[in-house]
């Protein structure tokens, strides 16, 4: 799967592809918006991130282009500014999510893998790892064959861990995935302690392997 | 005291004390003509008297002449004064009251007999006279004072309407409007000057104040993309197979830290946009169900704390609000309610059509309440909030003309919000 990254920061253009590199895309980068623009004509991409404020111009005449010229492209919007409006104007013009910066790498990966995933009509319906199965369209996870019986929230964190296999996912980012940036309490930590407990448990007792690992106390991998 | 007051009171008590003395001097000529007059008809009487004796050489007939009376009496040579004027008081049997007489008292001689005259003169007609004259001055002056009172008073008030017009602007003149001071030109010198020199103060402060808010903005938005970059290279770093067990530590504390600040960075730019506001697309939205959407979505929250929820009313109410501002109000009352409440303890919510009341069990303040609401302003370093919440529920409040109030109601900390423009 082809992705092109349009961020003028050098530094976090690199951090994107080097993170998203490891999940399997192939990426390209563009720096400006002239070679975007020329980039998107040129080729076909899987899904465009796209930053809002680049040198050259705006960022929604891009999506703005891309939508007419190839609609089956997912975008995302990559921006600073949180603008309410841009976020309207952002999503009504077609784009498939807007992120306000700073974001998680991880959470960045699960947006584009849940835009890829809805994009994707005829393609993977279910997410395999091991002897897990997981699927989106019905939000059900199976261990063996065997229907896992989770919580929202239990459903929505082996998602994220699924997505983000074999990384380390902080803490925070877990919070903030399942809650929102609302929750600026610490408590939220404790609460992804007990999320985590009982997923591990649910899992091992449905026959898998714990697939989760503490890492280091920095937070949590999900590994096969 | 109004200026209006001040000036009208300082020109009422001018002019009474003018209008005393001028009475008085008045009094006193008057007087002193009346007399005068009074005198010259006593020594005319005289006059006449001494004459008719010359001519006639006999007494003249005592009721001959202008006065009231003329008494005559032998006297010896030496008894009688020579010229004598005095007032006296007469009792008068038809008035029965003492009327006062001006009396002349001299002596002549008639075939070489000394002859005491007293000529009286009542000065009845003459006080008479003297009263109804004061009494029309006074009139006068009471009439005059009042009309010269009341033509001041328009006068000023006419002259001063600008700069009543003015203090009023400038009372409701706010630097978060974003808009100049409007005042009306007018003619009278001063408040010209006084209108320019205000101008250009709030325009001076008008963009002291926009520099400043422009600077918060850009610093706010500029610190994002660093902020980015640093998260991200954090979250690569932590990817790291080689990490030592204190590395991994300090790399966990940098991003806990660096998650803290963007979370910061974006109430603020939140609470700024507010200001500014932004959020001008507003709907209506039925709170009593956004309210138990957002209790709903904390419910895992409070079982954590093993916190009770009662629901004390839940009345449909309808606000008309912007959808995002209106979440972050509501959930940001309960989070607050959640947080600074005890292990065990309950919330009470009562929403009813003019009021939405949350109460939490919990320690008393330490600080003042009117502080509450301040950015920045924790009860309790340790749970992890950075104040913000009230900063941010206060900020809103303001923007829809709720008023929150805060009180503390045995044993609850209780926090009001006041609807005011409430359809339904």
């Amino acid at each position: 799967m082809k992705l092109l990254i349009i961020e003028d920061e050098q530094a976090l253009n690199a951090s994107m592809v080097a993170y998203l590199q490891q999940g399997g895309y192939t990426c390209d980068t563009a720096l400006n918006y002239h070679d975007g623009s020329r980039m998107l004509a040129d080729q076909h991409y899987t899904c465009v991130l796209v930053d809002l404020t680049l040198p050259g111009g705006n960022g929604l005449d891009l999506v703005r282009v891309l939508k007419k010229n190839n609609p089956d492209t997912g975008i995302i919007i990559i921006s600073a500014k949180n603008a309410l409006d841009d976020k309207i104007t952002g999503l009504e013009l077609g784009a498939d999510d807007y992120l306000t910066k700073p974001f998680h790498l991880s959470e960045l990966n699960a947006r584009l893998r849940s835009v890829i995933r809805r994009r994707n009509f005829n393609g993977q319906k279910v997410i395999r790892v091991g002897n897990l199965e997981v699927f989106p369209e019905s939000a059900e996870a199976l261990v063996q064959g065997r229907k896992l019986t989770l919580t929202k929230k239990e459903y929505d964190l082996l998602l994220y861990f699924v997505t983000n296999k074999n990384r380390v996912l902080t803490k925070d980012s877990i919070a903030e995935h399942l809650w929102g940036d609302h929750i600026e309490s610490l408590d939220s930590l404790d609460f992804v302690y007990t999320h985590i407990k009982n997923l591990r448990r649910k899992l091992v007792e449905a026959g898998s392997e714990d697939p989760i690992t503490t890492v280091y106390g920095m937070g949590y991998k999900f590994s096969y | 005291m109004r200026i209006l007051t001040k000036t009208s009171l300082y020109y009422l008590l001018v002019s009474v004390i003018v209008f005393l003395l001028g009475g008085l001097s008045f009094y006193k000529i008057l007087q002193t003509e009346i007399y005068d007059e009074v005198d010259d008809q006593l020594f005319t009487d005289k006059e006449n008297i001494i004459e008719y004796i010359r001519s006639h050489d006999e007494l003249p007939n005592v009721t001959s002449g202008i006065s009231e009376a003329i008494i005559v009496r032998e006297t010896s040579a030496h008894a009688g004064a020579l010229e004598a004027l005095s007032d006296t008081l007469i009792f008068s049997t038809y008035d029965e009251e003492y009327v006062p007489f001006r009396k002349l008292t001299f002596t002549t001689y008639q075939n070489g007999k000394p002859f005491e005259y007293t000529v009286l003169k009542s000065l009845m007609d003459f006080e008479d006279l003297f009263e109804s004259t004061m009494l029309a001055m006074a009139w006068i002056f009471v009439l005059l004072l009042i009309g010269l009172a009341g033509v001041n008073y328009f006068i000023n008030k006419y002259n001063w309407r600008n700069f009543y017009d003015t203090l009023e602007r400038a009372k409701r003149y706010s630097l978060t409007q974003r808009k100049p001071l409007l005042l009306k030109p007018t003619d009278t010198q001063e408040f010209q000057e006084l209108n320019e020199v205000l101008q250009a103060m709030t325009g001076k402060i008008h963009n002291d104040y926009l520099n400043l808010k422009e600077f918060t903005e850009n610093a706010s938005h500029e610190i994002q993309t660093p902020l980015a970059i640093v998260s991200s290279k954090l979250e690569l770093f932590m990817q790291s197979d080689i990490l030592t067990q204190a590395q991994a530590s300090m790399l966990e504390e940098m991003h806990a830290s660096i998650n803290r600040l963007s979370r910061l960075n974006r109430s603020l730019i939140l609470l700024t946009r507010i200001e500014n506001r932004e959020f001008s697309e507003n709907e209506v939205i039925p709170l009593h169900e956004l309210l138990q959407e957002q209790l709903d979505q904390l419910h895992e929250m409070m079982l954590m704390h093993d916190i009770q929820v009662e629901i004390e009313a839940m009345q449909p109410v309808f606000v008309e609000m912007n959808t995002g501002l209106c979440e972050i109000l509501i959930s940001n009352l309960l989070l607050n309610a959640i947080r600074h409440n005890s292990a065990g303890g309950i919330i009470r919510i009562s929403l009813k059509a003019d009021e939405l009341c949350i109460k939490n069990s919990g320690e008393p303040l330490q600080e003042e309440p009117v502080t509450l609401f301040e950015r920045f302003r924790s009860g309790n370093k340790l749970s992890g909030s950075m104040g913000i919440g009230l900063a941010l529920v206060s900020k809103i409040s303001e923007l829809y003309q709720l008023t929150p109030t805060y009180t503390y109601e045995e044993g609850l900390h209780v926090l009001r919000l006041k609807f005011q423009k409430n359809i339904s």
